[in-house]
């Protein structure tokens, strides 16, 4: 089966073009690479199911036939484990009837006891084999009704349904997150590749032969791993389903808006699906440079916390209490603490440092929030919990929060943004008490706003437009899903900008006065910064 | 094209109008008597009284289709919500209880102010869950809120309003067929 050997060569920019003939038309493509990823970069589209770009080359499904030109003349071949060759022909089925028919009969045979279960399937909408048999496979059943489907796998997971037919392997329980179901698998061994691979914990293989072969854990043991619902990411077809997701909503009814993940400095990327006002799931967003296809379950399960225990403005609206802060800020002669937490974007930073130049010499910035950092795990998380940290320090803020504690009796007012810092060392924090005004800007009710003096709530990262510097020193943008529960409520850096007497209405805008007063980010605009991220010039990593 | 319509030119009698007033008053008499004597002829329904006769595949009044044991059809799939151009199902999904069934609906309400009574629901179900054969056409609730059919309204009917022939609705608990459904069924589940 796979092994290391035979992980995909992606192209990249550096790789070299060589030509090649595809459908009797002569295209350049990349030369260092697979022949499914050369097609994809001309635009050709192939079927796979087995083939993950960030996996080894497994090869077992057959789906991805092209003919290739050999000795012997044209022959069937799997695009995904063919490299290219400079001056090689290649058919796809445009031209050539037998790759039609071979990719008909590969998804009718993967179709032979698959369970027609796609109208309550969890996957219907983004499974590969539904897409598959829209563009290739056959368009009418060949399977006489009597013999209807039937299941080969473990037998003591098999049950007659209300039909009478023989079924088996529904809704088992493989681990903490995830839910197997063993007859819409199509063995595509996707997920023991991801665990083999990629987590480098084996929990997963395929068990038994032929058409018994079924996914399955060692006997006893559970699927459990820092990365385990990623496996419900390969999986191609509704066989490995997270638990957080099931029966939640169909994936067509969704919306999506790209974003960056802040409870970790990579900044992993990742979707926001959303509808009606709530988040619903959040999924990996294919970045090479940043997490690939890959997401922490923490940073996944994230979306559990979005609405609960929000700090709502309830009394008054948010400008009105914001503008009594800013006057009680100028009336004192104190000097002031700001602490950034580690979901504060860019801009939010930018917002500190115009209240920095509104009261001169009187602010003090803080960068962090008490909690303790993990080492990288090599996969989507580098264990900063300060997403922003790399960010924090193009704008001149490196003291971290823990020197605020000692040196709490200088301040007169304290301003948190999005750091609780109470609630990640309560004793540590005690400190700060001592400090008589504790203005609290953040999006959740903790202990932190429990502490403080004043209350103003903001919105939560997912619910604004901003930007971010990763650990790698990528720039990645943020967008605003429209999930605010609330319309009395800003994003910090309006509130900040508030507070400074210069307030600010978009992200955007608050980005180009940025860019004037620090150099690295001069180039760029929001609109500029593609959903890929830049990578920033001359910032060391 | 412009088509001119001459209208006839009224003669003198016509013009004196009071013997045209008496023949329009004559009209009036003869169907206020005709209610009176010859009731039955009227083209019109007294509604409250009597009812209208409806076909059963009239668009009527939603109703859920049930398994021999009293559950509804529905699988939660959402094609109904889907295909519903005027988004006016709403669909809450949850685990079956029945080990040999995948999902089941924790909620389904149906707005029936919002509805437009296409029947697109009912030819998206993939289950024949969703029918609309009941032949009532008439709302009259207090509140805005009463409108929307939920789960517990929408599976009561009653087989014995429904044909013989109709072996799904006949299938359902109180239906001739249920007895046999339910042996072929064989789990129970509440």
């Amino acid at each position: 089966m796979s092994n290391y050997y035979n992980m995909p060569a992606l192209p990249t920019e550096k790789s070299p073009k060589v030509p090649i003939t595809v459908d009797d038309r002569e295209v350049m493509v990349p030369g260092d690479t697979n022949l499914l990823e050369a097609l994809q970069t001309v635009g050709i589209e192939t079927p796979h199911i087995c083939y993950h770009p960030y996996l080894p080359v497994s090869g077992n499904c057959r789906q991805c036939m092209v003919e290739v030109d050999n000795p012997r003349g044209m022959g069937l071949a799997i695009a995904c484990y063919t490299p290219v060759r400079p001056g090689m022909k290649v058919a796809t089925p445009v031209t050539s009837p037998r790759v039609k028919n071979a990719r008909k009969a590969v998804s009718e045979f993967m179709l032979v006891n698959h369970p027609l279960d796609c109208p309550i399937c969890d996957k219907a909408g983004e499974c590969s084999l539904q897409e598959n048999y829209i563009t290739s496979g056959q368009n009418e059943s060949r399977l006489s009704g009597a013999a209807g489907k039937q299941y080969h796998g473990t037998p003591e997971n098999e049950f007659k349904d209300t039909k009478g037919q023989v079924r088996g392997g529904k809704r088992l329980n493989i681990g903490p997150r995830v839910i197997l179901d063993e007859e819409r698998c199509v063995q595509c061994d996707r997920c023991v590749r991801f665990m083999r691979h990629v987590a480098h914990d084996e929990q997963l293989q395929l068990v038994s032969r032929g058409d018994h072969t079924t996914i399955a854990t060692f006997p006893g043991e559970k699927l459990d791993h820092p990365y385990d619902l990623c496996v419900t990411d390969v999986c191609p077809v509704g066989a490995l389903t997270g638990k957080h997701f099931r029966f939640e909503q169909r994936v067509w009814m969704l919306s999506r808006t790209p974003s960056i993940s802040m409870d970790d400095s990579l900044g992993a990327n990742i979707w926001i699906d959303h509808n009606n006002g709530f988040v619903w799931r959040l999924m990996p967003r294919c970045n090479p440079e940043v997490n690939r296809s890959w997401l922490s379950n923490d940073s996944r399960l994230a979306y559990l916390q979005f609405r609960e225990n929000r700090l709502l403005n309830t009394d008054k609206g948010i400008s009105e209490s914001a503008s009594a802060v800013s006057k009680m800020l100028s009336s004192s002669a104190g000097k002031i603490a700001a602490v950034l937490g580690g979901s504060c974007t860019l801009e939010d930073a930018f917002a500190v440092k115009e209240l920095q130049n509104a009261f001169p010499n009187r602010v003090e910035v803080f960068v962090g929030s008490l909690d303790t950092a993990g080492t990288p795990d090599g996969i989507a998380k580098s264990g900063d919990p300060v997403a922003n940290r790399k960010g924090f320090a193009l704008l001149g803020f490196e003291i971290s929060a823990e020197e605020l504690c000692k040196r709490a009796g200088e301040f007169e007012t304290l301003v948190t943004v999005h750091a609780d810092l109470w609630g990640a060392n309560a004793s540590l924090a005690a400190a700060l008490s001592a400090i008589p005004n504790r203005i609290a800007l953040s999006a959740f009710e903790n202990a932190t706003t429990q502490a403080s003096t004043v209350r103003l709530g903001v919105n939560h990262w997912s619910e604004v437009s901003g930007t971010m510097v990763n650990c790698n020193g990528f720039l990645q943008k943020l967008n605003a899903a429209p999930v605010s529960p609330s319309e009395n409520l800003m994003p910090a850096f309006r509130v900040l900008g508030i507070l400074s007497g210069k307030p600010v209405s978009s992200a955007s805008e608050a980005f180009l006065k940025l860019r004037e007063q620090v150099p690295v980010f001069a180039e760029f605009t929001h609109e500029s910064v593609r959903s890929a991220g830049v990578k920033l010039n001359g910032v060391s990593v | 094209m412009v088509r001119q319509i001459k209208q006839k030119p009224m003669n003198w009698i016509e013009r004196l109008y009071i013997f045209e007033a008496f023949r329009g008053l004559f009209t009036t008499m003869k169907h206020y008597l005709r209610g009176f004597f010859r009731y039955e002829t009227l083209p019109t329904v007294p509604y409250p009284e009597m009812k209208p006769e409806i076909l059963p595949t009239y668009r009527a009044k939603h109703r859920l289709m049930l398994r021999p044991d009293g559950t509804p059809r529905c699988v939660a799939c959402f094609m109904c919500a889907a295909a519903c151009p005027a988004n006016c199902i709403y669909i809450e999904a949850d685990s079956s209880l029945d080990g040999r069934i995948e999902k089941k609906p924790s909620r389904f309400e149906i707005d029936h102010l919002v509805c437009v009574f296409c029947g697109l629901c009912v030819e998206a179900c993939p289950v024949d869950a969703i029918r609309m054969d009941t032949c009532d056409t008439s709302y009259v609730h207090r509140t805005r809120e009463d409108f929307i059919a939920n789960l517990e309204t929408l599976t009561q009917w009653n087989p014995n309003d429904y044909s013989q022939n109709d072996v799904l609705s006949q299938a359902a608990p109180g239906g001739i067929k249920n007895q046999q459904a339910l042996e072929s069924w064989k789990l129970r589940v509440y």
